[in-house]
């Protein structure tokens, strides 16, 4: 049905254009406080179990609409890490509800409904039954390019009723770097193939134009497509039972029941958290590094800096969370900006898995966010021709952040098993060339997701694999990578001593160990997913320290050849800090790489080496001294600690038992340590104020490096309240600039 | 459904690190319990030495409590710091690790924070000398004032239970700040 501007008729199920449901939902919410004016629930009242039942059938639909996807994905990243997830949506674009997997997306696939209707797409471009829109357009909503939502119009009698989005994170884009999150990408115009809520397809059909256009337009067009088709028959699935549960409940309690589930999840948050959380203050500073003198940009964007975003989260006392980030820096032409949008996906991200878990996380969880982004700021960029690679950076980043903050709040009522340290980083990368079959190719690595350590527990020590923004962290296995890369994975193990320290420890992080497998040209990008390299993220909680980030070893032209007609020993793990496997059994050019977001200045062939470290930074808990010796012997005997550090961190003695092969605690000596650690903070600590006057005398000297100065600087003259306490903490004039 | 509570042992246990698995795991994925708050501070008075009423915990060693009509933080061991709405880092003993031997201790991978652009912050209790935070934080970033609990209306308007002598809800930091500076 294609309506012409004149036409009174609306395609909506009630007659009304959908422009028109939209201003309707946000008057009647605007008026009240109430989603769409609900303040009854008139069917919850009536038959409380009956709406249960109706919320069950929905959410099945999504999820049985994921798994769909998942069988006919042709790609590692949505088969084994299960990158992909699918949600409901309403007819003005309101989230209902999301299947498992990926939730970040929910309000987010429901902005670029959103956008449609506001571009009047209804009367400009149609909307029929059989339509498929496919966005991944990040200057209208989204977390990043990779992250491709494709979207479907839901009929019932040939009227709108809703909407079915599915979204999948690809593994290569077409952007100037490989894979899909491109380091080298400084504006919107590098960032690789893009659709910007476009019409892809009709009668549930993809266009053949638009296969055309993405086998031009990516590494790895085939992936792309299949995933493509995955998402829609996801989609149909979703609509086809959405149809059925139409017949079997009307069309009527259809759409009253999915307005009272987002309000009833909305009064829902906002007791949660009146019911675990103290309402008050809390703050951290958030930092990104983007060097973008070390990797492939124009010359105009290759500038090295630091930017810093002061995040204040207030509970407040309606319950509502109120994320203040007042004093953020300026944006800049690199890919890890961030914007609106992706700020809300972050929120939603967390929530859903922290405090609205019970699986019916939707809109009306998100209406209890606001959130104060400084226009043209670091946050939310003036320009529209932003690289949106790394939008994740922040939510990242900041979110990993952000956890630790909540986790004061439930700490602080008693909910101490909620309560997890800092999570703040990821590491990833891309690469290109020949791949093992000899055919041109482009990936983006993606088994990170399960990974990460993550941080300490109040009561426990950290997970490993865990991603927060990936909640169904697994890293795949390495059979089904290998088929698709041409590495060979010759080992995946923790790397010990690299944890967050504390009476609990954060959980230890993966490397991986790859000899490049029968590829005669392999480029790498280390994609800036998190920047943390020189400033190091405060994840630690309650006398915890951060943990060890990413880093990346490589080895170009590498002399396995001979090592294998020898039968030498290869590389397999890191070995000894001090003497690491790499440098002592590999010869060759080696490079290591800590900062992210550069292009690795090598090119590698079969044979040659790498090695990732997926650390995440995450934090522990606790005094390290007060860790039970206990959790201490574990560690040694599992090998994830040295004796050296269980000594200098933990202040435990020991002694290896060649006999019964296993660590003994000395606790006597143990006793006496500990008791000298805290005798020695005692005499090395000093009281603060000394500490203040020493430190403001530096700042007034300058003493810091320019790109400090620069950082603060910018957020000096950018933020209001966040300068204001800078000034009066440092006893600054009100001009005081560095 | 009949409401979930616990009594005051398995609470104490549990933050303790000391309730099994088994244990633990159901009350992760279990219906909160609502009067935890209550339990949560009979126990922990049961494992501070001294008498004065908690008013809320603000981490595992340091404690808001009411002394007289004031509401000050209090260390596990007894020393006392100042006024709830001041940053008690500011009372507190600090040390920052600025070597390298004294970062390659926490780090000795290649990744490490850089001293230049990066403070690696301890506080510790001058009481005790137990390590009570670490910021890792921005070089020249202020002091982190991490939590400043709305004490009352904590208590007001969602405990239903106010406290005596309502303080502002406000960040008194900046005047002690303004003592120092005036003392030159």
């Amino acid at each position: 049905m294609k309506l012409t501007k004149e036409s009174t008729q609306g395609i909506a199920y009630n007659g009304k254009t959908i422009k028109e449901l939209l201003e309707e939902r946000d008057k009647r919410t605007a008026k009240s406080g109430y989603y769409y004016g609900l303040k009854e629930l008139e069917l919850y009242k009536g038959d409380p179990m009956k709406l249960e039942l109706f919320f069950s059938r929905l959410l099945a639909a999504t999820i049985a609409g994921r798994e769909t996807t998942r069988m006919i994905s042709g790609s590692p990243q949505i088969r084994e890490v299960a990158e992909l997830a699918t949600g409901l949506y309403t007819a003005e674009g309101d989230c209902v509800l999301q299947s498992t997997g990926i939730i970040i997306h929910i309000p987010l696939m429901g902005e670029v409904i959103k956008w449609m209707i506001n571009q009047d797409y209804e009367h400009e471009e149609g909307i029929h039954d059989g339509d498929i829109i496919t966005s991944n357009d990040n200057v209208i909503a989204g977390m990043h390019p990779p992250d491709v939502y494709d979207i479907i119009p839901i009929f019932y009698h040939e009227k709108l009723v809703g909407w079915a989005a599915t979204v999948i994170m690809e593994a290569e884009l077409g952007a100037v770097a490989p894979g899909a999150m491109s380091s080298a990408a400084s504006e919107r115009f590098l960032d690789g193939i893009r659709f910007s809520a476009e019409k892809t397809g009709e009668n549930d059909v993809h266009y053949k134009s638009f296969e055309r256009r993405v086998r031009s337009g990516v590494r790895l067009p085939d992936l792309f497509l299949l995933d493509r088709k995955g998402a829609l028959a996801a989609n149909i699935k979703v609509r086809e039972d959405i149809r059925r549960i139409i017949e079997e409940f009307g069309l009527d309690y259809f759409i009253e029941a999915q307005r009272e589930l987002i309000e009833i999840e909305r009064r829902a948050q906002l007791e949660r958290v009146k019911r675990r959380t103290v309402p008050g203050k809390f703050h951290v500073p958030v930092t990104f590094e983007n060097y973008m003198t070390k990797t492939f940009v124009p010359p105009h964007h290759a500038i090295d800096q630091i930017r810093l975003v002061p995040m204040d989260f207030i509970i407040q006392p309606d319950g509502k969370y109120f994320l203040d980030l007042d004093g953020a820096g300026p944006w800049g032409w690199h890919p890890s900006n961030t914007t609106p949008s992706s700020m809300r996906g972050a929120m939603c991200l967390l929530l859903s898995q922290t405090i609205a878990y019970t699986g019916a996380a939707n809109e009306g969880t998100m209406m209890c966010v606001d959130m104060n982004l400084p226009y043209d700021s670091y946050v939310n960029p003036s320009s529209k021709n932003i690289a949106t690679g790394n939008l994740f950076s922040f939510p990242i980043n900041g979110g990993g952040a952000w956890l630790r903050l909540q986790s004061m709040a439930f700490f602080s009522r008693g909910f101490v098993e909620e309560c997890i340290a800092g999570s703040p980083t990821s590491a990833t990368f891309g690469m290109s060339g020949k791949d093992h079959y000899g055919n041109d190719f482009g990936f983006l690595m993606t088994d990170i997701a399960g990974t990460c350590g993550s941080g300490a527990f109040a009561i426990r020590d950290g997970l490993t694999g865990h991603a927060p923004w990936q909640p169904v962290s697994d890293m795949g296995n390495v059979e089904v990578w290998e088929l698709f890369l041409p590495l060979s994975w010759t080992g995946r193990g923790l790397l010990p001593n690299s944890c967050g320290w504390g009476k609990y420890r954060g959980g230890f992080s993966i490397m991986a160990t790859w000899m490049v497998y029968k590829s005669q040209l392999l480029g790498l990008d280390i994609t800036p997913v998190v920047l943390l390299d020189k400033i190091y993220p405060n994840s630690g909680m309650f006398g915890g320290y951060t943990g060890t980030g990413p880093f990346y070893k490589m080895v170009e032209g590498a002399n396995t050849e001979t090592l294998l007609q020898e039968k030498l020993p290869l590389l397999h793990h890191y070995g000894h800090p001090l003497n690491p496997d790499m440098e002592k059994n590999i010869q060759g050019r080696h490079l290591l790489e800590t900062s992210r977001g550069v292009s690795i200045p090598g090119v590698f062939r079969h044979g040659d080496w790498l090695q990732v470290h997926y650390g995440q930074q995450a934090g522990g808990f606790g005094d390290p001294i007060k860790r039970d010796t206990g959790l201490i012997k574990k560690d040694l005997d599992s090998g994830l600690i040295t004796l050296e550090i269980s000594g200098k961190i933990f202040g435990m003695a020991a002694s290896y038992d060649e006999h019964r092969e296993e660590w003994i605690i000395d606790q006597d000596k143990t006793i006496k340590l500990r008791e000298e650690k805290k005798k020695e903070r005692l005499r090395k600590g000093i009281p603060v104020k000394e500490w203040w006057k020493k430190r403001r005398k530096d700042l007034l000297q300058g003493k810091m490096p320019e790109l400090m100065k620069d950082m603060y600087n910018c957020s000096l003259d950018k933020g209001e309240h966040w300068s204001r306490n800078f000034k009066s903490f440092w006893m600054l004039r009100d001009d005081f600039t560095f | 459904m009949s409401k979930i509570t616990y009594n005051k042992e398995i609470i104490g246990d549990l933050m303790d690190g000391k309730l099994d698995w088994h244990r633990t795991k159901a009350i992760i994925s279990g219906h909160k319990d609502e009067d935890r708050f209550e339990k949560h501070l009979e126990a922990l008075s049961e494992r501070t030495p001294w008498k004065e009423k908690i008013l809320l915990p603000l981490t595992d060693e340091l404690f808001i409590v009411a002394k007289g009509t004031e509401r000050i933080i209090k260390c596990r061991c007894g020393y006392e710091y100042g006024d709830y709405r001041e940053n008690w880092k500011l009372s507190a003993l600090i040390h920052v690790r600025e070597t390298e031997e004294e970062i390659n201790e926490l780090y000795p991978y290649p990744s490490k924070p850089d001293p230049q652009y990066c403070e690696i912050r301890e506080f510790y209790c001058p009481g005790c000398g137990t390590q009570l935070e670490v910021e890792t934080v921005p070089f020249g970033y202020p002091l982190v004032f991490d939590f400043l609990p709305d004490l009352d209306t904590f208590y007001r308007e969602w405990l239903k239970k106010p406290l005596d002598n309502e303080k502002e809800f406000k960040d008194l930091t900046y005047d002690v700040i303004k003592c120092w500076a005036k003392e030159g």
